[in-house]
């Protein structure tokens, strides 16, 4: 997708966000919903670089969304650091965790690394319940509560007072949102796309692969990290609950509807598996299976997801198009421009 | 102490060699398909789940036996149709092991929510497979942990026996191969795919019924087996069923030691620290080649 598509999709619909409180500031429901669309929206999209750019089959990422926040709610119940100082601290500490978790993965092939990080999951639970998790402050079972809100300009942000809580969410979104999209246009990106097509090529061309997958690894969990953050402050309550396997399928979905490695597909993706999360609430039970059945009917179905879809119907369009002959002399000065390149070379 | 130690070297055993049962499916099916499957712990509750319904739940006749009988065909139909419906479709496409692994995942959610919203939430018990105790000395030996032990080696036994000496076995082995090449020699590839998708179905089904007997029947307990299953896989070595049945021994007795002195809340740490460790300083896993 090119820079223009991919700035005009995320502008609209975080525009469309971004307007939105306005006429439902009032309803704490629709707040709730949409300050967790934008908060899921930025964290599947590092999953989506690290998964669908780099070709890193990381499942680490509610992990890393989970370490984030437990660091800053430590940091700011146990050593009384201010939440926006310990915001920052906690995306720093989970790239760095990020980075020892993606030191071991450099030298393994794609499934293991799936394991590696899901495995790592798995294992924070009884860590964060046990005497270890105990000892830095992780309240065991029991969880954090009372994590104080953000405070700044003499402005609480926590979940009492949701507008200003969403339009601070909502900055901390579009930064990163740009940062994603200058790294996936930059040669950075370009690095990435190159090591999952053919590493032993990237590699050839100089393109090291120590250095971009551990950049990967780094950037994604401090953002993620971040937004744990948070997420923490904002509900100002923690527990193991988190990592669950439900968080896991819900962050799976909104990449799988979006379409992986199709960046901006996977913020519409949040934005629909949010929507539908609450829908769905009432269901029960239901609703996981309901989750779980979407997954395996949207990988089958729509294997791009959103994206895919859209792109195939614009390809029908322009096909449609393109028999009219005033389109016809467009793709004609294409093809001699590209003639008269080859003859350069 | 000493008799204690014993003790625990024996579920150790116990539990290694259902490990191994279900570790040498795994490697089967990702060695052969190289499709990460996700799914596969669920089948392992599915297994528990089958046993205790024709059991408890319906009161068959034949006890153990009609199990044996009924769940290899259903669970070999149920792979089958699950790989030829879900994970060959995608097979077309060049990022297919990745979609592969989403697909089982929801798959997974989706047959674990499944049990729950058919079964409950509760834990279900199966029957005993026989009763009583053997006296060996000092020992005793429950029968049960004796029979379990035996008619697991019994079907790794038959899996190495079907693998070496009959036509599917060497097809499979073939398309592990070299996919392509078989297929030039006339193996029809896809049916070969559903085909050890079924039989790693199977193996960890079978698996379920077996250790559900002393664990339970838990519906949350799919992701643990999957996990602990491509734990054993990845450390005895990707496609080397001699690696996996080690690996399959030592983790079973690792987490027999972990749980005996430290608690049963240290297994899950220990298990994958022994990962992490075995994969940084030998990624191909014991017995793995390079």
């Amino acid at each position: 997708m090119n820079t223009k598509s991919m700035v005009t999709i995320l502008g609209v619909t975080y525009g469309f966000i971004g307007i939105l409180p306005l006429f439902i500031g009032d309803s704490s429901i629709l707040m709730r919903i949409l300050t967790m669309i934008l908060i899921w929206s930025v964290v599947a999209s590092c999953w989506d670089l690290i998964m669908g750019y780099a070709g890193i089959f990381s499942f680490g990422q509610v992990a890393f969304y989970v370490i984030g926040a437990y660091s800053s709610a430590i940091l700011s119940v146990s050593l009384g650091v201010s939440p926006i100082l310990s915001i920052f601290l906690a995306g720093i500490i989970t790239a760095a965790i990020g980075v020892i978790i993606g030191l071991p993965c450099l030298k393994l092939a794609g499934p293991y690394i799936a394991l590696v990080t899901f495995a790592f999951q798995l294992a924070l639970e009884p860590f964060l319940k046990g005497p270890l998790g105990k000892a830095i402050g992780s309240g065991g079972s029991r969880g954090i509560i009372s994590v104080p809100p953000i405070h700044f300009f003499g402005m609480n942000f926590s979940s009492s007072e949701l507008v200003p809580f969403f339009y601070f969410a909502f900055v901390l979104t579009l930064i990163c949102s740009a940062v994603i999209v200058v790294i996936l246009k930059s040669h950075w990106g370009t690095a990435f796309l190159a090591l999952k097509d053919s590493e032993d090529f990237a590699a050839s061309l100089g393109v090291s692969a120590f250095k971009y997958k551990l950049l990967v690894f780094g950037i994604t969990s401090f953002i993620t990290g971040l937004f744990g953050a948070i997420y923490v402050h904002y509900v100002g309550i923690l527990s193991t609950r988190m990592l669950s396997m439900e968080v896991f399928t819900v962050l799976l979905i909104m990449i799988v509807v979006g379409g992986i490695g199709q960046y901006p597909g996977v913020v519409l993706g949040a934005v629909f598996t949010v929507t539908a999360n609450e829908l769905l609430r009432p269901m029960g039970i239901y609703r996981l299976l309901i989750m779980g059945g979407l997954v395996v009917v949207v990988v089958l179905l729509l294997p791009d997801g959103v994206t895919g879809l859209i792109k195939k119907i614009s390809d029908l369009r322009l096909r449609k198009k393109e028999r009219h002959p005033v389109e016809m002399r467009g793709s004609g000065e294409m093809k001699e421009s590209g003639e008269t390149q080859g003859s350069t070379l | 102490m000493f008799i204690e130690i014993i003790e625990v070297i024996i579920s150790g055993l116990l539990n290694g060699s259902v490990y191994a049962l279900m570790a040498i499916g795994l490697a089967l099916v990702y060695g052969v398909t190289k499709a990460f499957n996700f799914a596969y712990g669920s089948f392992y509750t599915m297994g528990g789940y089958f046993a205790w319904t024709l059991l408890v739940s319906l009161g068959v006749k034949g006890g153990y036996y009609t199990v044996f009988l009924t769940a290899i065909p259903f669970l070999f139909v149920v792979g089958f149709f699950l790989e030829k419906v879900l994970i060959s479709p995608l097979r077309k496409r060049s990022d297919w092991q990745m979609k592969a692994m989403m697909l089982t995942l929801g798959l997974s959610l989706f047959l674990d929510i499944g049990y729950i919203a058919t079964f409950g939430p509760r834990l279900k018990s199966l029957p005993d497979i026989v009763e009583g105790t053997i006296d060996i000395g000092p020992f005793a030996f429950m029968n049960q942990d004796i029979v379990i032990f035996i008619l697991s080696i019994t079907g790794l036994l038959c899996f190495a026996w079907v693998l070496n000496n009959t036509r599917v076995g060497m097809a499979v082995q073939a398309v592990a191969q070299n996919p392509i090449g078989a297929q030039i020699v006339g193996i029809p590839k896809d049916r070969v795919f559903a085909a050890t998708f079924a039989i790693s179905t199977i193996m960890v089904g079978i698996g379920g019924i077996l250790l559900s007997q002393k664990n339970f029947v838990n519906p949350q307990a799919s992701t643990g087996i999957m996990i602990k299953a491509w734990v054993i896989t990845a450390f005895g070595g990707m496609g080397s069923i001699k690696g996996s049945l080690y690996a399959a021994l030592i983790i079973g007795m690792l987490e027999a030691f972990v749980g005996y002195y430290l608690g049963m809340i240290h297994i899950e740490v220990a298990v994958l620290t022994l990962l992490l460790i075995t994969l940084a300083f030998r990624p191909q896993g014991l017995m793995g080649r390079e």
